[in-house]
């Protein structure tokens, strides 16, 4: 995956007026420009069998639109009478189709659901997974994401992400949606608006700034429980952009009073030990974001006259500007978020006063712009380093947005007026446990 | 742990203040010779001076430290609930309209900027009068923005736009216990179209009369 997304880059910045996709996915809107060029049939498709019964086929919808949105395979949907012979799969029928792979849902022996990948060219089962299918809704569709994820797993060796969730805040509330669109729902915040919200590496507390009356404070909330605590320090000034560290032992902030913004850390394992990384006066810094391995922050400052990336050590020294820009004519520059592969930053700058996502190789400390249609801001990675969701306004409203910057394929994920600020969770802990 | 800390402090200001009382006076001082008489008693009165003084300033730190105390406490206690942030209700109350309209003039900022333009210097120092007439009003200044940038950067933006007006006033005699700042960052426009007309008025400190006017 990596090799994939490196070799585009590289290609890229080989051909560098090669800045618009080739349209050929067919859904590649225009104004998206990933600077990737995407050949139809390089990658594997993946047939997804008819099944008989009404419970197995909702399972099967899930099942074949997140394989579909993970953007890995060409998903065909085969009639029975092609790709099936006295219930099972017809393997001479599917070769001739093109394909070499095949999910299948079958009935399992106790109620449970066995998820299969069907080699065609061997005529066998090359990985199956059994299910225990909760009772319908929520819990059920998340069992069935957690199974594609793993079927992603089987045939390119890194699992999927259909098992994750997004935050985002609308009308000033907290909300919580499936990569695929479905599962919104509201999660009850202290104050209104909250903005910034960040998830704890194992997926269980969430960050936010809350505006209640009299404060800006940060809240740690518990998901499952509901409870919540103030980051000590945090009743004064404004308090944003938390984000736990990769272990989720601290948590750096920007916290801003009347002489400026500036970044700290809070020790959130020992529940103690606020640390000020750095020292501003009359102006930000704000929005730092952990690399992978937790020792090193990119952050926004104000310094240079508008806000642009920086980056520090964890322990605040050795800061340093970290996009390019020209003083004076670059468009401020915000809300960075580092990759998962430590590979590329994300993040919004104004292009003639309108907010556009970039990404930035820090390899090459190269940017490249990918998007040109609309306001479009507050990029977020998924786990797997290949997909971003971000705000957009390309819809006519702004609306949350997911984009994978291998294909260039681009589709809508809420369709909720005035989305904002969305933060994609890490894989969760129950995926490991799935397993 | 830092929680204790910061719920120490008053009580750390309060010790302070009892350690700090007049000296009690030396037994062992002999009796000045008359010339010294009138220099002992004007010393005396100067250090009474400085004492009442010192009391005063105990005495306001005293009550700013006790009023922080209770804003951090509501401040932890409104997380405990869902509740919207409105602005505060103003209370006009007995002032007279055009001082309640001179204190609620609005000042704007150049893009990106939280320094007080010139023009808005005297919209400031309109309002100075008024709070000097009027010693127990408190007001609340808060800080907005244009659309422009990311909504946790205007945030901050707007926190240095409101400081930087209580500054002025500060500096200009007004009591920093009766000026609170508070950031809507770009939360609420007064004009949610997207061009430099709605942007310039967006830019703005609001000054809303929070308790005093009777």
């Amino acid at each position: 995956m990596r090799g994939g997304a490196l070799a585009a880059a590289a290609a890229m910045l080989a051909a560098p007026a090669v800045l618009r996709a080739q349209d050929s996915t067919g859904s590649a809107p225009v104004g998206v420009r990933v600077g990737i060029t995407y050949t139809p049939g390089t990658r594997p498709s993946v047939a997804v069998l008819p099944v008989a019964t009404a419970t197995l086929d909702s399972v099967r919808a899930v099942l074949q639109r997140d394989l579909d949105f993970s953007d890995r395979f060409e998903v065909l949907m085969p009639p029975a009478s092609v790709a099936m012979r006295g219930g099972a799969p017809n393997y001479p029928g599917l070769t001739a189709l093109g394909t070499d792979l095949a999910v299948a849902v079958v009935a399992g022996p106790a109620g449970d659901v066995d998820v299969q990948l069907h080699d065609v060219r061997t005529g066998s089962i090359r990985s199956h997974l059994s299910v225990t299918l909760p009772a319908g809704g929520e819990p059920l569709r998340q069992a069935v994401h957690r199974a594609a994820d793993e079927v992603v797993r089987w045939v390119t060796g890194s699992p999927g992400v259909a098992a994750t969730a997004i935050l985002f805040v609308s009308d000033g509330r907290l909300w919580r949606v499936d990569p695929d669109g479905q599962g919104l729902a509201n999660v009850p915040a202290a104050g209104r608006p909250t903005l910034s919200p960040a998830w704890s590496p194992d997926g269980r507390t969430i960050a936010y700034t809350a505006f209640v009356p009299g404060g800006r404070p940060l809240v740690l909330q518990d998901l499952a429980s509901g409870s919540r605590e103030v980051v000590p320090g945090t009743e004064y000034g404004v308090n944003i952009t938390p984000e736990f560290s990769p272990d989720g032992r601290r948590l750096a902030y920007a916290h801003g009073d009347e002489n400026g913004t500036d970044v700290y850390l809070y020790d959130v394992a020992r529940r103690c030990c606020v640390t000020r990384l750095t020292v501003g006066r009359y102006y930000d810094n704000l929005s730092p974001t952990w690399s992978p391995d937790g020792q090193r922050l990119a952050f926004v400052s104000s310094r240079p006259g508008s806000p642009q990336l920086y980056v520090m050590s964890a322990d605040g020294s050795g800061q340093e500007a970290l996009a390019p820009f020209d003083y004076g004519s670059t468009g401020q520059s915000n809300g960075p978020e580092w990759s998962p592969d430590g590979q590329a930053v994300a993040f919004h700058r104004e292009v003639g006063g309108v907010p556009q996502v970039f990404v930035m190789d820090l390899a090459t400390r190269t940017v490249r712009q990918l998007t040109g249609e609309g306001r479009n801001e507050d990029p977020t990675w998924a786990p797997d380093g290949r997909h971003l969701a971000f705000a957009s306004t390309r819809g006519g409203v702004r609306q949350l947005w997911i984009v994978d910057l291998e294909t260039g394929r681009l589709r809508p994920l809420v369709t909720t007026g005035g989305a904002r600020l969305p933060a994609w969770s890490p894989r969760r802990t129950f995926f490991s446990e799935a397993r | 742990m830092m929680t204790r800390l910061w719920r120490a402090a008053p009580v750390l200001v309060l010790l302070a203040a009892a350690c700090g009382g007049p000296p009690a006076p030396a037994a062992t001082t002999p009796a000045p010779a008359p010339s010294d008489a009138l220099r002992a008693a004007a010393d005396s009165a100067a250090a009474a001076r400085r004492d009442s003084v010192a009391a005063a300033a105990r005495a306001d730190s005293l009550a700013r430290a006790e009023r922080e105390r209770v804003r951090a406490d509501s401040v932890r206690m409104a997380v405990q609930h869902i509740s919207s942030d409105t602005a505060p209700q103003a209370v006009a109350g007995g002032l007279a309209a055009a001082d309640s309209a001179l204190l609620a003039d609005a000042i704007h900022f150049d893009y990106n900027r939280a320094d007080i333009r010139a023009g808005d210097q005297a919209v400031l120092d309109r309002k100075l009068p008024v709070l000097a007439a009027h010693p127990r009003l408190e007001i609340q200044i808060a800080g907005n923005c244009d659309e422009r940038g990311s909504d946790e950067y205007n945030l901050a933006l707007g926190e240095r736009r409101a400081a930087a007006a209580k500054r002025y006033l500060v500096a200009h005699g007004v009591a920093a216990a009766r000026v609170a700042i508070v950031s809507y960052g770009k939360e609420h426009p007064l004009d949610p179209a997207h061009n430099e007309g709605a942007w310039t008025k967006n830019r703005r400190d609001d000054f809303v009369v929070t308790k005093g006017a009777r």
